[in-house]
């Protein structure tokens, strides 16, 4: 790791515990910025995770009630973006483990009104394509077992390295390394097939 | 030639997370096997496809709602934060003990002053019924419930006979009947509480819930 991004992570956390002190405080405005910043990563992990766009938005509420009842206690010895995760990686487990196991294909339940893919700057063939290819890998990614499921969606959807992985899931980075192996293995032979 | 690369060993090195010597041996290895190549490249292929899945954009609504049900938190927050803040006020600071402990024994003479003007509620006429009776001493009335409610489990609901029902259902018969105590009803009532404010005086809840339109009530 070089200064430039050691020096990048110790302005992060300040930043970061700077937000929960001012929660602390009374500032409102502390997590409405948490909101900004981290909305969009927990709303696609809780679609990546339960696979239903409606059920991922109630998630995503939910989470962030817990966060905003335990931002205070944060105390930047992880990053808040991996404390976060952590909140809604077990939140997705223990509400999900209690509905359905992940089996529904993805792409099919959106309702009325809820949001497009549609890129305007692809033509309608390759938007098809991507389309399709997507589809395939996200019904592949919805067949893995929860626990490859979500280091791969961790590493390779969300960027975390192994590290922070491994402090998201509460894991050791060995088993991290395993779990993304095996499920991108895993997800490879399903698409195969 | 040496056995091949485990997919594990593979899988860390193009994420680049081996350390130094192991990175070294991986590399030989490479060079010299054309199939470890080939699945170290088929690996890439599918990372690309994983990361080329298009990200779906949270609904427009959905800050709001974590907006509203945060401020209805930080409402209780609040007044959890004042409430210690009085009490340690009135009782912690030794400045002010004094006047606290005058401040609460009026409270309690005025207390009992109206007690003894309230004429005595009568005995109920069956053991077995619950009578809940509301007495007023002074001002107005407590008022009914409204008619519409705001922000419950993100909802604006319709009171409709015994019913609250979720607007824009009010035409829609419910496709699924669920009670408090059952664990579907148990499930409702963890994620969305402020329903039993709906619940308590008997009233039914009609509302969208995961794809289908749910009627709980407390049994």
């Amino acid at each position: 790791m070089g200064v430039a991004t050691v020096s990048a992570v110790v302005h992060d956390l300040g930043v970061d515990v700077e937000l929960a002190e001012r929660h602390r405080s009374g500032d409102v405005r502390a997590f409405n910025e948490v909101y900004a910043r981290f909305e969009e990563m927990v709303y696609n992990l809780a679609f990546r995770l339960s696979g239903n766009y409606e059920e991922a938005a109630d998630l995503t509420q939910e989470i962030f009630l817990r966060v905003y009842r335990h931002l205070g206690s944060f105390g930047g010895r992880s990053s808040l973006k991996t404390w976060i995760f952590r909140i809604a990686v077990n939140h997705c487990r223990d509400r999900l483990s209690r509905w359905r196991p992940l089996t529904q294909p993805l792409g099919d339940d959106r309702g009325e009104g809820e949001v497009s893919y549609a890129d305007p700057s692809r033509g309608p063939e390759e938007l098809a394509v991507a389309a399709d290819e997507g589809r395939r890998v996200a019904e592949g990614l919805a067949r893995l077992p929860p626990a490859f499921r979500e280091a791969v969606v961790l590493r390779d959807i969300e960027g975390l390295s192994y590290e922070e992985i491994a402090e998201v899931l509460g894991v050791r980075i060995g088993t991290v390394r395993s779990r993304i192996a095996r499920g991108r293995d895993q997800l490879r032979v399903l698409l195969e097939t | 030639m040496k056995r091949h690369l485990s997919t594990e060993q593979l899988s860390s090195y193009m994420d680049g997370e081996v350390e130094h010597a192991e990175t070294r041996e991986v590399e030989v290895h490479l060079a010299s096997c054309p199939a470890c190549r080939a699945r170290l490249s088929s690996m890439r292929r599918l990372v690309v496809e994983i990361r080329r899945m298009e990200r779906p954009v949270p609904p427009q609504d959905l800050a709001y709602q974590v907006k509203a049900q945060v401020a209805a938190q930080g409402e209780v927050r609040t007044l959890r934060t004042r409430a210690s803040d009085l009490f340690r006020a009135v009782f912690v600071q030794p400045s002010f003990r004094t006047v606290g402990a005058m401040g609460l024994a009026a409270a309690v003479v005025f207390g009992f002053l109206a007690w003894q003007t309230v004429p005595p509620v009568p005995p109920p006429h069956d053991a077995g019924t619950q009578i809940v009776t509301v007495r007023t001493t002074f001002g107005e009335p407590p008022l009914g419930l409204p008619e519409t409610t705001s922000e419950v489990a993100g909802r604006e609901f319709v009171l409709s006979g015994d019913r609250w029902v979720q607007k824009g259902l009010e035409w829609k018969q419910p496709d699924s009947r669920v009670v408090v105590a059952s664990p579907e009803g148990q499930d409702m009532i963890n994620k969305y509480s402020d329903l039993m404010l709906l619940l308590t005086d008997g009233s039914r809840v009609v509302m969208q819930y995961r794809l289908a339109t749910v009627e709980l009530s407390k049994g």
